[in-house]
């Protein structure tokens, strides 16, 4: 373990103390407030989620804009429990939800059935994106689809998925998807120990799944993995089977995505099909570029600095927003190509140069290959 | 002599009868007593000028044609203007030759009447007058609305005109128009005919009356007419499938050629280049707001305020075919500006990424979020209004399969730009060095070739033809600030199937795609699905030959 890492690590268990304890603590005593905890715990979601995108991208190679899509999947599965749980206490008063009365139906039709049950669900959190993942990954990296084609394809299928979830007579509620939820595991859902609850959960899951990273970054399986990023064609050569590690990866990853989905639903207390467009996918690499691609801090960091960010510039500038957001994004992927992270790594070496050459003509940081 | 005498005078009478026009004819038979004889005289005018004895008979019909006495006791026909002063008096005019009569209170006056005899007679010459429409279209209403009233009474009318119809459509809408009228008549031998002929058009809009004819005959218990009912529906069904499957195959066509015309730009910058554009979509919408500008110049001006500066545009408003050429001129103005957009994209950035493509792909992105906040700043954020010149909005119809104008001219657009663009890459200098730098940069490079400035205005052609797709766009469907995001994920697709580097392939792909679509659109009834279905298709599709349907082949490891 160098010295880096033991710094990392030690950032790690501060920032690990303040979510899981202290801020939940300081919540409780009133000097918090609910607000703030609730916007915090929707930037962990977001970090959980970046962190999968940064697995697969920033260490396997694999731009994947179909993240959202097992992000919605997650929150869809959740949904369904938390819709579940809101029994007659609809606006019609019936023992099944709302916009199924709304289409005609008399009963539950039956694929919703097992999702009066929390643990079903919570099963099916996992289950579900990982199924789609593999028929997905199977086909894909099976044909060898890489690079350029694997993130159109991956675009599609979410194109697709989000298309599907619209219509109506997926009976997954349409365009205006779930919302209203009353109860989780007997609890208000809206009230502030819930959340707070929810909040703690988020933090735990997030300080677990960036353990989990680093632990599988560090094994023989992550060296094989970036040597993937690196250079595929030589990992074919030396007799590895690069699209078993791809796809492994990419499940992975899918189901993380799904765990931040379904913690992310209960804590903004909506999902509907607009969190599974093509959009949503590229902003999370918006995201994780920013922070810095390769590292496990940098997606985190770039998650809550950028929501962060939106939730201050769509308050004080509604129509500048997207340019700033765009504008953000043209100049990092130019001018910062390891984000937030390798900011002072970039402005030492540029000073090093600077100083070695004495040119100040070469201030350009040199492109490097992804 | 006395003989030839009469004859010569009953000749001249006769001529100066056929010289007489309709509206001295009608002012003479108006006053006459006998209704046998005014029917009579009314039934040989029909073949003088249409419109003028439709006006005159309807007059006649509605009361508005009065008799009044002249000092010496004579009567003279005549019509009131629309000048009714204080004491309810009007302006009477005499109906042959138009001079002021007096000045007469209406209700003081006889209404020239008509009866049912008469009534009968100006119907005929009326229907008559109808079919005789120089106007295709009135004409052709007249037919539908005699087929579809069955009234026998018209059918002589009807076979007068069949022998003297020319044009080819009218000639088929009488046949059918007969056909139907037959349905009614005693006869069951007739009737049989006319299914038979109805049958052998396909007359759509029949299906109903032949239903009826069928139960009818049903509960008559006649079997031959029940057989010949049913035959003619089983023909028609079959045409209307035919109809349906020559409209799906129409518009698949014509969303092929419009995918062509946006993937097309995108073959060439991604193909060609290996450059993601994802701002590739706004290029489009470059082009479609292009075109809103220019029209909004040639009609009343335009008014922009972005970021609180206010811009104004003057109006030409302009009118008629002037107005109409507005999109001759938006063509090139809308290439011209996504050409430029796009070679301001590649200076600014893309240039700093081809080696880094995954990258490129973000950077557009945000490009592409830039573009679109600005369009929503300067435009709206709703869509605009992109009126087509009238020479884009009919349609024909040929054999009841319904061809837009608009979807016609994009087939032949996609056709012309498929045509260019191939030219350019093959017969020309820049196509040689364009080709010579995607497939082997370096080489090229080393061969003198400036391979930056090739990038350079491939990448603008790449947008310029985004752009022109933007200008068809607007003629077909919505402009708004979103437009872009509607065809990109459908544009890279196309280009992905097509085999990338490959203007074929894009070309068969783009066609694939449409009809594929367009058809299970029809078969499902359901457009989403459809939609969803092919992108599945497109994904199994991919398992098959990765690389899409033709492939460049290269040496090259990490192709």
């Amino acid at each position: 373990m160098n010295k880096r890492t033991k710094i990392e690590l030690a950032i790690v268990a501060v920032i690990a103390v303040i979510l899981i304890f202290v801020l939940p603590a300081l919540n409780a005593s009133g000097a918090v407030s609910n607000f703030t905890i609730n916007v915090w715990g929707k930037y962990l979601c977001y970090a959980i989620l970046a962190i999968s995108v940064d697995l697969l991208w920033g260490y396997t190679g694999l731009l994947s804009l179909g993240q959202a899509l097992f992000f919605a999947l997650g929150g869809y599965m959740m949904g369904m429990h938390l819709m579940r749980m809101i029994g007659d206490l609809g606006q019609y008063k019936k023992p099944i939800p709302d916009f199924l009365v709304f289409l005609g139906w008399e009963q539950l039709p039956s694929f919703w059935v097992p999702f009066s049950s929390f643990a079903f669900s919570m099963l099916m959190v996992i289950v579900l994106p990982a199924i789609v993942a593999t028929a997905f990954g199977y086909l894909a990296f099976r044909s060898r689809i890489k690079g350029v084609y694997f993130s159109i394809l991956t675009q599609a299928l979410t194109y697709g998925a989000a298309l599907m979830f619209f219509r109506n007579d997926m009976l997954l509620g349409g365009n205006n998807g779930f919302t209203d939820f009353k109860f989780l595991l007997g609890a208000d859902v809206r009230d502030a120990g819930t959340q707070r609850g929810l909040f703690i959960a988020s933090a735990i899951v997030l300080i677990a799944v960036y353990g989990f990273c680093r632990w599988l970054t560090t094994t023989k399986f992550g060296l094989v993995q970036r040597a993937v990023r690196d250079s595929e064609t030589r990992v074919l050569f030396s007799g590895y089977a690069a699209a078993n590690y791809k796809l492994f990866v990419f499940v992975v990853c899918s189901v993380i995505a799904g765990i931040a989905g379904a913690l992310y639903v209960p804590q903004v207390g909506i999902i509907n099909p607009s969190e599974m467009q093509p959009d949503k996918s590229l902003e999370i690499i918006v995201w994780v570029a920013v922070g810095g691609r390769g590292t496990l801090l940098g997606p985190v960091i770039g998650a809550v600095a950028i929501n962060a960010l939106k939730s201050w510039a769509t308050r004080a500038y509604p129509d500048l927003w997207l340019i700033i957001l765009g504008g953000l994004f043209i100049l990092v992927v130019l001018f910062m190509p390891k984000g937030i992270v390798g900011l002072p790594a970039q402005i030492r070496g540029f000073f090093a140069k600077r100083k070695s050459t004495e040119t100040p003509a070469a201030a350009q940081p040199s492109p490097t290959a992804p | 002599m006395r003989k030839f005498l009469c004859a010569v005078i009953l000749l001249v009478l006769c001529a100066s009868g056929i010289a007489e026009s309709p509206k001295e004819v009608i002012s003479k038979t108006v006053l006459l007593e006998d209704s046998e004889e005014q029917a009579k005289r009314v039934g040989a005018l029909s073949g003088a000028n249409p419109e003028e004895l439709i006006a005159l008979l309807n007059k006649w019909k509605e009361g508005g044609i009065f008799i009044v006495e002249n000092a010496d006791g004579t009567k003279v026909a005549v019509t009131l203007d629309e000048d009714k002063d204080a004491e309810d008096k009007q302006t009477a005019r005499r109906l042959d030759t138009g001079a002021v009569f007096g000045r007469v209170v209406a209700a003081d006056i006889t209404t020239a009447e008509t009866d049912s005899t008469l009534r009968l007679a100006m119907k005929s010459v009326l229907d008559l007058a109808e079919l005789s429409s120089p106007d295709l279209k009135r004409r052709l209403q007249a037919i539908e609305t005699m087929g579809s009233e069955q009234d026998p009474e018209r059918l002589p009318a009807l076979l007068a005109w069949q022998a003297k119809e020319t044009h080819s459509r009218a000639k088929r809408a009488i046949q059918e128009a007969i056909a139907l009228i037959q349905l009614k008549d005693e006869s069951d031998d007739v009737k049989i005919a006319a299914c038979k002929t109805l049958g052998e058009l396909g007359s759509i809009p029949s299906q109903d009356f032949l239903k009826t004819t069928a139960k009818e005959a049903n509960e008559a218990g006649k079997a031959a007419l029940v057989t010949a009912a049913n035959g003619a529906l089983k023909d028609i069904a079959g045409h209307v499938t035919f109809v349906n499957t020559a409209g799906t195959a129409f518009r698949g066509l014509s969303l092929g050629s419009i995918l062509l015309v946006v993937a097309i730009g995108l073959a060439i910058t991604f193909g060609l280049m290996g450059v993601i554009n994802m701002a590739h979509g706004e290029m489009i919408a470059i082009g479609a707001y292009t075109t809103y500008v220019v029209q909004c110049v040639f009609g009343p001006g335009l008014e922009l305020s972005p970021f609180g500066i206010n811009i104004k545009l003057p109006g030409m408003n302009a009118t008629d075919w002037l107005y109409d050429s507005y999109f001759i001129i938006a063509l090139p103005l809308s290439f011209l500006a996504a050409a430029l957009g796009g070679l301001a994209l590649e200076r600014g950035i893309i240039r700093f990424l081809y080696r880094r493509p995954l990258e490129s792909l973000l950077a557009t992105w945000g490009v592409s979020l830039v573009l679109q906040q600005l369009f929503r700043l300067t435009f709206g954020a709703n869509n605009v209004q992109v009126s087509s010149p009238s020479w884009l909005s009919g349609n024909w119809t040929v054999n009841d399969v319904l061809f837009g104008w608009n979807r016609v001219f994009v087939i032949v657009f996609a056709i012309a730009i498929v045509w260019g663009v191939t030219m350019l890459l093959k017969k020309t200098p820049l196509g040689l060095l364009i080709r010579a730098v995607m497939q082997n940069r370096q080489m090229a490079a080393c061969m003198g070739v400036r391979t930056e400035r090739v990038n350079m205005l491939t990448f603008a052609l790449g947008s310029g033809l985004a752009g022109l797709a933007g200008a068809f766009i607007s003629q077909i469907g919505n402009v708004g600030p979103s437009l872009g995001q509607l065809y990109i994920v459908d544009s890279f697709m196309t280009v992905v199937v097509g085999g990338v580097g490959n203007i074929i392939g894009t070309v068969i792909s783009a066609l694939g795609i449409g009809l594929l679509d367009q058809s299970l659109q029809q078969i499902l009834g359901n457009p989403v699905l459809g939609k969803i279905l092919v992108l599945a298709g497109i994904i199994l599709f991919l398992q098959w030959k990765p690389a899409g349907l033709f492939v460049t082949k290269s040496r090259s490891l990490e192709s």
